[in-house]
């Protein structure tokens, strides 16, 4: 079973097995995530009751919070596949890595203006200085760096490298954005959803949400696999591999 | 329902920048698959030409 995962993972590092299985497997991930997005979106906005305080502005919930685990999740996993990738080389890794950072900056993107929009209704004003608001700032600031360096350098193994070095750098974040609002008087609520005991929102209120959670993990991937097919391509194409695939297509 | 301009606000956000990020890399694909088609239109115009200089002589 092992030997076989491994086998298969040496199979995926080679671009032309990895061209085929990106452009099937992204396509099957957008697929299963349109329903679920369909589903989740009809009962954040039409079935689950409004909020006895905030009324109808708390349905935001249902896209804030995936996309603000997103932007967590994203550059965790970028920062996994850069030390993969400085470590032992592997071409894909690397990839990989740099496919996560434009994806895992829409997610910032998103939780920013959402909260933002959230937050005037709310809190009175769009923004405010506050330490969750500004860490998760910071770590878009810290994607466009990732994205900005990797797009920087000429020599795409070079700029990978450096690049996934600023992402290994900046996971120190994360337990900063986590615990932000733990660590410092925050204007930004507190943990309110827990995946491990009780959650402080009512049940009625809580399928939705991961099914959301559900549906962007399937964007994610197949986004994923998209954009490093794209970035695969780039590097491939004046290769034999993709002449000849060319040649057959014709 | 209350708030409603925020909420489709918030939820235009959501769906303008996952559009973005569906569209993108499939332009970036396309881009790269028309760039190795016209390298292989330029090898094999190429190898044509060779040939025929060959021949004529």
């Amino acid at each position: 079973m092992f030997k076989g995962l491994v086998g298969w993972f040496h199979k995926l590092g080679s671009p032309p097995y990895f061209d085929t299985f990106a452009a099937r497997w992204s396509t099957w991930c957008y697929i299963a995530a349109l329903p679920l997005f369909g589903f989740g979106l009809w009962q954040a906005l039409a079935v689950v009751p409004a909020d006895y305080q905030q009324g109808d502005s708390f349905r935001i919930l249902y896209i804030h919070v995936p996309s603000a685990w997103m932007s967590l999740f994203v550059f965790g996993l970028m920062a996994f596949y850069s030390a993969i990738a400085l470590i032992w080389r592997i071409k894909l890794c690397e990839i990989l890595a740099m496919a996560c950072a434009p994806i895992g900056a829409a997610f910032t993107l998103i939780t920013l203006l959402t909260g933002s929009i959230w937050g005037k209704p709310m809190w009175g004003t769009w923004w405010d200085w506050d330490p969750r608001l500004t860490t998760e700032l910071i770590l878009l600031f810290m994607y466009l760096g990732v994205m900005g360096l990797y797009g920087a350098i000429d020599d795409r193994r070079a700029a990978a490298r450096a690049a996934g070095l600023l992402a290994i750098v900046g996971v120190v974040m994360l337990p900063i954005i986590r615990y932000s609002v733990v660590w410092w008087n925050s204007l930004h609520q507190g943990q309110t959803i827990r995946v491990f005991g009780e959650s402080s929102m009512d049940s009625s209120m809580i399928l939705p949400l991961w099914i959301m959670v559900l549906a962007t993990k399937f964007w994610f991937v197949g986004s994923l696999l998209a954009r490093a097919r794209a970035d695969n391509l780039r590097r491939e194409v004046g290769k034999a591999w993709l002449r000849e695939k060319l040649e057959k297509s014709a | 329902m209350t708030y409603f301009k925020y909420v489709a606000l918030a939820y235009a956000v959501f769906f303008v920048v996952l559009a973005w990020d569906f569209i993108v890399p499939r332009l970036q694909i396309r881009q790269q698959l028309r760039e190795a088609r016209a390298r292989l239109t330029r090898a094999s115009r190429g190898s044509a030409a060779a040939v025929d200089e060959e021949l004529s002589r």
